[in-house]
C-alpha cells in the first residue's frame, strides 16, 4: 500500500481574518461608547469650571442658572450651587426606594418561596410589564393623576401639598423600579441552596421563620445589589421628574414640597434655544458628569456584590 | 508488519493550566487497524485522542508538549493548519451530533468547506458513497433532504460517521461512539468500524473492554495520565504485563 | 405524650398566625403593584379612547360664486345657518364652531368632488376642539358659564345643530394621517410615528449587526482573560447608564463635534443604537451560549475554521434568540424620551419626515409635548398617543415571545 500524500499546510483566508477583525472591533465599541460619554462631558465640564468654581458647584446652596438678558443687569451671572439639586434628587429617590424596596422584596419573597409555578408564571411577566412601560407614561400619570390626587387628599387632611410635590414623583418612580428590585431579589432568593431551607425547616421552624431568619439573611448580598441598581435607576430617571417634579430648586426635606433634580435641570437647561459656551448650558454637562459618576459608582458596587454572591453559591 | 505506523506519538504531555493530564505518552498507531484506548474515566484516553486532531486547542488553558507525527509530519509544528489537519483526521463524538440540517447537507458540509466539490454530480456521488460506507444509504436514500436530527440515535451516529468519511480522512478518531446507543445500534456501529478499517486507520476510545476486544486489533491502556501498556488486543487481554492492567480488566479498578 | 404535635398550644398558634400574615403581605405587595398598573392603564385608556373619534358639523355651503374664497364660503354658510346671530361678537363666536382648518377642508372636498362647484351642498366639517369635547361629554354643562370653555350661547347652537342632525361623530382618521398641530382637533401622530420609525430603523441597522458581531467575538473568539472581562464590565455598565447621559453624548459629539443635523432621526437613531447595543450584546451572548458545544465540536472536528463554524452552524441556531433580544431592545428604544430631548428632537413638527436627516420628533416625545399643552383636548390626544405607543410595544413584545416559542429548541 502506498503512503498517502498528506499536507497540513493551510490556505490563507483573508476574508476570515477581516471578519475576525470586525468582530473584535465591534466589541471595542462598547468601550468607545464609555470613553465617548466621559470625554463628551469632561470637556464641557472643564469649560464650565472656567466660569464657576468647583466648590461653588458642589457646596453652593443656591441654584438659579438664569443668566440675565443684558450683561449689566443685576445677578447676570446666575447661581450654580448644585446642593438643592442633589438633595432634591436624593429626596425623590429615597421616596421611590421607600415604596419599591418593601413591595419589591416582599413580592419577590412571595413569588420565590410561596407561589406555585403556575402563579409565578403569570405574575412575574405581569410585574415585568411595569418595567416595560415608557417612563414618559409614568410621568404623564404622575402629573395628571397622582399629583392632583395627593394635593386633594392632603387638602382634606389640612396639609399643604405642592402641585409638583416630591412625593408624587417619588411614588410613581417607586412603582417603576419595583420590578428591578423584585427580579434581582428573586434571583438572589433562588440562589440560596435548598440545603439551608431544609436545615431550618427540619429544625421545626415555620416557613416564614425560615425565610426571615435564614433565607433572606443568606440572600442579603444579592438583594442589596438589586437595591443599589434600583437606586441608581431612580437617580438617573428623567422623564418622571421632568413632568411631575418641576424646576423649583428648593432646599428641603419635606416630601410635600416641590423640589427639582439633576436630570430635570439638565433637560431644562438643554431644551429650547441655547447658547453654547454660556455657563448655563455648560452647567448641564457638569451635572451630567456628576450623574454619570454617581450612577457608575453605584452600578459597579452593585455588580461586584452580585457577582461575588453568585460565586459564593456556585 | 512491514508498514510503518501512520501516527507516532513521542513523550506527549498535556496540561490543563497547572494540572498535568497526560504524562509522557509514547505510542505508535498502526495503519489500517483499529486501535482502542481503554482505561478508567479520567485516565487521559480522551485527552490523548483529542490531541491527535488538536481539538484540545479549543480549551484556552490547554498546553501540549512532545510530538505527534502523522505520516512523519509533526502536527504541532508552527506551519500546521489545524483546519487542514482535521480534514485528514476526522472525528466522531460520544453523543451523535448531526447538524440540525438535512442529511444531505450534513454529509456534504465537509467536502464543501474543503473545496472538494467540483460539480453537483460530484456532490451526489460523495453523499451516496459516504452514506453507503456508513451503512446508512438504504435507510435514508429516500429522505436525504429531511433533517438529520430526525433519525434514531444509531442512525444519527452513522450519519456522523458518514459525515466524517465524506472528506476522505486518513484517520478517524472515535470518542466512545456507541456509549449513547442501545445494544442493537451498538452492534451495527461495531460491524461498521470493522468494515471501515480496510480504508481508514481508526482510533477508538471506549469504556467497554468487551467492545475493545470485539473491534480492535491493538489496545492501549491508560491509567491516571500514564500509558500503562499497549499491544495486540488479544495479548493485552489474555496476558497483561502490568498489574494495573490486570486489575482493570479483571474489574478491580475502574 | 404527643401533645406537642397538636398545633393548639398557644405559642405555636401565634407562630402559624404570623406565617399567614407574612403570606398575605406578599399577596398585598403584588396586588399593590399590579393594582397601580391597572389603574394607570385604565385611566389612560378611558382618557384617550375619545381621541379616536372626531366630531363633525354639517354646513350647507353655497358654492355658486366661483370667486369667493373658501374662508368666506364657510363664513357665509355659518351665518345663513344661524340668521338670528347678527352682533359682531356673537358672529366671531359662531365662527369658532368649526375647526380653524374648515376652509382647507372645503378645498379638499372640492378637489375630490369637482361636481360640487356651482351647487349648494351640505358638507361635513371638523368641529373645534371645545365643541368636540362638549359632544364627548368632557365638559360639565352644569357648571356656571364662566367656569367652562363653552358659553351658554354656544351650547344653544350646538343643541340646535344636534336637533337638526347636523352633528355627528366619526372615526378620527386624521389622528393617524396628520402631523402635529396647534389646534388639538387637527393634531395627529403621523409625524411623530414616522420620526420614531426612522430613528428605530437607524438604531436597528447599526446596533443589530454591531451587537451580534460583538457578541460573537466575546462568546466565540475572545480568550477569557482581563481584556474580555474589561469589555464585559464595560457593557454591563453601559446598560445601566442613565439614558439622559447618552443624550448628552449625542449633543456634544454627534451634534457638536461631527455637526450632524439637529433634531434628526439620524442622530436620534445613533444615540438609541448606543443605548440598545448592550441589550443586544447581552441577549446575543446568551443566545450563543444556548447553542450546544457539540455542534461546534462537530464542525471543528471535521476541519471547519472557527469563522466557518460560527457562521454556518452557531449563528443560524442563535439568530432567533438574538432577534428576540433585539426586538426587546428596540421596544425599549421606542419608548425612550430623555436622550431625544437632548438632541433637539423636541420640536413642533407638522410635516411628515421622510429622510433620516429631516427634523423630526418621536412618539414618546410627542406625548411629552402634548402632555404640556394646556388645552383639555390635548389631554385626550396625549392619552391616545400613549395607547398607540403601548399597543406598539405590546405588539413588538408579542412578536418576540412568538419568535422565542417558535424557535425554542431542546438539544
Amino acid at each position: 500500500m502506498t503512503q498517502t500524500e498528506i499536507s497540513f499546510k493551510g490556505r490563507k483566508r483573508p476574508l476570515e481574518t477581516a471578519l475576525k477583525a470586525a468582530f473584535f472591533l465591534s466589541s471595542v465599541i462598547a468601550i468607545a461608547a464609555t470613553v465617548g460619554i466621559v470625554l463628551s462631558m469632561l470637556f464641557e465640564t472643564i469649560r464650565f469650571f472656567e466660569h464657576v468654581s468647583l466648590s461653588e458647584f458642589l457646596f453652593g446652596l443656591k441654584w438659579s442658572p438664569q443668566t440675565a438678558i443684558r450683561a449689566d443687569q443685576v445677578g447676570s451671572s446666575g447661581a450654580f450651587g448644585a446642593v438643592p439639586l442633589i438633595t432634591g434628587t436624593l429626596l425623590i429617590s429615597a421616596i421611590a426606594m421607600v415604596v419599591a424596596a418593601p413591595i419589591g422584596l416582599i413580592s419577590a419573597i412571595y413569588l420565590a418561596e410561596y407561589a406555585s409555578n403556575r402563579v409565578r408564571g403569570i405574575i412575574k411577566p405581569m410585574l415585568e410589564i411595569l418595567a416595560g412601560i415608557p417612563t414618559v407614561v409614568y410621568g404623564f400619570f404622575a402629573a395628571l393623576v397622582v399629583a392632583p390626587f395627593l394635593r386633594m387628599t392632603g387638602g382634606q387632611l389640612g396639609l399643604e401639598v405642592a402641585s409638583e410635590s416630591a412625593l408624587a414623583a417619588g411614588l410613581v418612580m417607586g412603582v417603576m423600579i419595583i420590578p428591578l428590585i423584585s427580579s434581582l431579589s428573586d434571583d438572589a432568593l433562588n440562589a440560596v441552596p435548598n440545603a439551608l431551607r431544609e436545615a431550618s425547616l427540619g429544625l421545626g421552624a415555620t416557613k416564614a421563620e425560615t425565610i426571615k431568619k435564614v433565607i433572606v439573611p443568606a440572600a442579603i448580598p444579592g438583594i442589596s445589589g438589586g437595591f443599589l441598581l434600583a437606586a441608581s435607576a431612580a437617580i438617573g430617571e428623567t422623564m418622571i421628574v421632568v413632568m411631575a417634579a418641576g424646576l423649583a430648586a428648593n432646599l428641603t426635606a419635606n416630601p410635600l414640597e416641590a423640589v427639582t433634580t439633576i436630570t430635570a435641570q439638565i433637560v431644562a437647561l438643554l431644551t429650547g434655544d441655547q447658547e453654547f459656551d454660556s455657563a448655563k448650558t455648560l452647567s448641564a454637562f457638569a451635572l451630567g458628569l456628576l450623574l454619570f459618576i454617581t450612577t457608575l459608582f453605584l452600578n459597579v458596587i452593585a455588580m461586584r456584590i452580585v457577582n461575588k454572591y453568585r460565586e459564593q453559591y456556585d | 508488519m512491514s508498514k510503518p505506523p501512520i501516527i507516532t506519538a513521542r513523550d506527549v504531555n498535556v496540561f490543563y493550566g497547572q494540572k498535568q493530564a497526560l504524562n509522557g505518552i509514547t505510542l505508535d498507531i498502526p495503519r489500517n487497524k483499529v486501535t482502542s484506548l481503554i482505561g478508567p474515566s479520567g485516565c487521559g484516553k480522551t485527552t490523548f485522542l483529542r490531541s491527535i486532531n488538536r481539538m484540545n486547542d479549543l480549551v484556552d488553558i490547554c498546553r501540549v508538549t512532545g510530538e505527534i507525527k502523522i505520516e512523519g509530519k509533526d502536527i504541532y509544528d508552527k506551519d500546521v493548519d489545524v483546519v487542514e489537519l482535521r480534514a485528514h483526521v476526522g472525528m466522531v463524538f460520544q453523543k451523535p451530533n448531526p447538524f440540525p440540517k438535512s442529511i444531505y447537507d450534513n454529509v456534504i458540509y465537509g467536502p464543501k468547506i474543503h473545496g472538494q466539490i467540483k460539480s453537483k454530480a460530484d456532490a451526489q456521488e460523495i453523499v451516496e458513497q459516504s452514506l453507503r460506507r456508513a451503512g446508512l444509504w438504504d435507510e435514508v436514500k429516500d429522505r436525504l433532504h429531511e433533517s438529520g436530527t430526525g433519525l434514531s440515535g444509531g442512525q444519527q451516529q452513522r450519519l456522523c460517521i458518514a459525515r466524517a468519511i465524506a472528506v476522505s480522512p486518513a484517520v478517524i478518531l472515535m470518542d466512545e461512539p456507541a456509549s449513547a446507543l442501545d445494544p442493537i445500534a451498538t452492534a451495527v456501529i461495531e460491524e461498521l468500524i470493522d468494515e471501515l478499517r480496510k480504508k481508514y486507520t481508526i482510533i477508538i476510545v471506549t469504556h467497554s473492554m468487551q467492545q475493545a476486544a470485539r473491534v480492535s486489533q491493538r489496545t492501549a491502556f491508560f491509567h491516571m495520565g500514564d500509558l500503562v501498556e499497549s499491544g495486540a488486543t488479544k495479548e493485552l487481554f489474555t496476558s497483561p504485563q502490568d498489574e494495573r492492567t490486570q486489575n482493570y480488566i479483571s474489574g478491580r479498578i475502574g | 405524650m404527643t401533645e406537642f404535635l397538636i398545633s393548639a398550644n398557644k405559642p405555636l398558634r401565634r407562630r402559624h398566625a404570623s406565617e399567614t400574615r407574612f403570606k398575605w403581605m406578599g399577596r398585598i405587595a403584588i396586588a399593590a403593584s399590579l393594582g397601580f398598573l391597572v389603574v394607570m392603564l385604565v385611566s389612560i385608556l378611558t382618557l384617550g379612547i375619545g381621541a379616536f373619534s372626531r366630531t363633525e358639523i354639517a354646513l350647507a355651503v353655497d358654492l355658486g360664486d366661483g370667486d369667493a374664497s373658501s374662508k368666506k364660503i364657510v363664513r357665509n354658510a355659518l351665518f345663513t345657518s344661524f340668521p338670528e346671530v347678527t352682533s359682531r361678537a356673537e358672529r366671531r363666536q359662531l365662527l369658532r364652531l368649526p375647526s380653524a382648518d374648515a376652509s382647507r377642508e372645503l378645498d379638499r372636498q372640492l378637489a375630490e368632488n369637482p361636481d360640487l362647484a356651482g351647487q349648494v351642498a351640505t358638507l361635513w366639517f371638523t368641529a373645534s376642539d371645545d365643541i368636540d369635547q362638549l359632544i364627548k361629554g368632557a365638559i360639565d354643562t352644569d357648571k356656571p358659564q364662566d367656569q367652562r370653555r363653552i358659553s351658554d350661547q354656544e351650547l344653544a347652537w350646538v343643541t340646535q345643530l344636534q336637533d337638526l342632525g347636523q352633528i355627528r361623530k366619526v372615526f378620527n382618521t386624521g389622528f393617524f394621517t396628520s402631523g402635529d398641530s396647534r389646534e388639538p382637533e387637527l393634531a395627529g401622530i403621523l409625524s411623530a410615528l414616522m420620526g420614531s420609525i426612522l430613528s428605530l430603523t437607524v438604531c436597528f441597522v447599526l446596533s443589530f449587526p454591531l451587537g451580534i458581531m460583538a457578541a460573537i467575538y466575546l462568546e466565540e473568539f475572545a480568550k477569557k482573560g482581563r481584556w474580555s472581562d474589561f469589555i464585559e464590565v464595560n457593557i454591563n455598565n453601559l446598560a445601566a447608564v442613565p439614558s439622559i447621559v447618552f443624550g448628552l453624548l449625542g449633543l456634544s459629539i454627534f451634534l457638536g463635534y461631527f455637526g450632524m443635523p439637529r433634531s434628526s432621526p439620524l442622530v436620534g437613531g445613533l444615540v438609541l443604537a448606543l443605548m440598545t447595543l448592550p441589550t443586544i450584546i447581552i441577549a446575543g451572548r446568551s443566545a450563543l451560549r444556548g447553542v450546544p458545544p457539540s455542534i461546534r465540536e462537530a464542525a471543528l472536528g471535521m476541519g471547519a475554521t472557527q469563522v466557518q463554524t460560527t457562521l454556518h452552524h452557531v449563528l443560524p441556531l442563535a439568530l432567533p434568540g438574538m432577534l428576540t433580544g433585539a426586538i426587546v431592545g428596540m421596544a425599549r428604544a421606542l419608548g425612550e424620551t430623555a436622550p431625544l430631548l437632548m438632541i433637539g428632537m423636541v420640536a413642533f413638527i407638522v410635516d411628515i419626515p421622510t429622510k433620516i436627516t429631516d427634523a423630526a420628533t418621536s412618539l414618546p416625545v410627542q406625548i411629552f409635548l402634548w402632555a404640556d399643552s394646556p388645552e383639555r383636548a390635548f389631554l385626550e390626544k396625549t392619552s391616545a398617543a400613549i395607547i398607540v405607543l403601548i399597543t406598539l410595544l405590546v405588539a413588538m413584545n408579542l412578536v418576540a415571545i412568538i419568535l422565542r416559542k417558535k424557535f425554542e429548541r431542546r438539544f
